[in-house]
């Protein structure tokens, strides 16, 4: 029986918790022009908003996947003095759980299950829980999954997307 | 509206058209600047390759969930809909790749006036790594009720 990193660590207690709800500032048409620039996917309903208006969400909405970031990512947004040598405060999908950062944290992996799109002055909320924490030892060393559930939804609280998405956590090499 | 595909036209075993996308240090850098993402890997080619042991600097992985979904709506025109996608992160996408992005249909299911097809997903460099697979869930429009 090997030690459990996820008993030492003391996370186990932590599933259910939620996150705090976040919500972002409207969505501007800036936004959806520069966001579909970034990705390169030059479709004219994200930059003309008569093309939009004929085109599959009825009016300018933004590339699908750019729900998240409609929220802006909590805690990201602090003086450089303020952040981690590597750039970063906090990351999405990591709760507050004990000592989270003294192991190395990577996107796994998610699913995205859309019920809306994010339109041009949506201010979009997001809400979250932890829904499981498990634990695997590979030949690559000791790997945590924590998943969480999010749920987006828009000013009128229709629900936007449902979001899972499972961070890996593991001991740091350096 | 006349190059709409429609659930009486795809079958099981079937690939959609690919999308190719090129990954360079300038698009990495928009899509930093614009969604606030402020982790060094994406930018910071010593802290990078020197700190982490990484290659190069890295594309944010969450920009896989965009190629697909450029993929899959380009694909499934302005009455499709995009219901689910899954991804799990494998490789990195660097700068340089070359990616292919396609897409095999794995199961159809009729639901009246509207069809639910399931696919398997890829996103391969030029050397063939699988960077990112995924599946996906979408809805195309019936013929039959057109």
């Amino acid at each position: 029986m090997e030690a459990s990193l996820l008993d030492e660590m003391g996370w186990v207690p932590y599933i259910g918790s939620k996150y705090a709800p976040h919500t972002g500032e409207p969505v501007t048409a800036r936004d959806i022009r520069r966001y579909a620039l970034a990705i390169d996917d030059i479709n004219p309903i994200f930059f003309d908003r008569e093309a939009a208006k004929k085109g599959k969400y009825g009016g300018l909405a933004a590339p699908l996947n750019y729900f998240s970031w409609s929220v802006g990512v909590p805690g990201a947004e602090k003086p450089t003095s303020e952040l981690g040598e590597d750039g970063l405060s906090s990351f999405v999908g990591v709760p507050e759980i004990p000592n989270a950062f003294d192991l190395g944290w990577m996107r796994g992996g998610e699913e995205i299950e859309h019920f809306k799109p994010v339109y041009e002055g949506d201010c979009v909320t997001v809400t979250g829980e932890v829904v499981d924490m498990k634990e695997k030892h590979g030949k690559s060393g000791t790997l945590i999954f924590v998943t969480s559930v999010f749920e987006y939804r828009n000013q009128d609280g229709d629900l936007l997307v449902k979001h899972t998405v499972t961070m890996i956590a593991t001991p740091r090499k350096d | 509206m006349s190059d709409q595909v429609f659930f009486e036209d795809v079958a099981v075993g079937q690939e959609i058209p690919l999308l190719t996308k090129s990954v360079n240090t300038v698009n990495i850098n928009m899509y930093c600047a614009v969604v606030w993402l402020m982790d060094r890997i994406h930018f910071d080619y010593p802290f990078s390759v020197e700190r982490r042991g990484l290659p190069n600097i890295v594309a944010p992985g969450n920009m896989a969930c965009d190629y697909y979904t450029q993929l899959l709506n380009d694909w499934i025109g302005d009455q499709g809909v995009l219901k689910k996608l899954t991804v799990q992160y494998r490789n990195f996408m660097l700068p340089g790749n070359t990616l292919s992005c396609g897409g095999r249909i794995t199961a159809v299911e009729a639901n009246g006036v509207t069809g639910t097809v399931d696919l398997e997903l890829w996103i391969k460099n030029e050397d063939g790594v699988t960077c990112v697979p995924g599946t996906a869930r979408i809805e195309l429009p019936a013929r039959a009720n057109q």
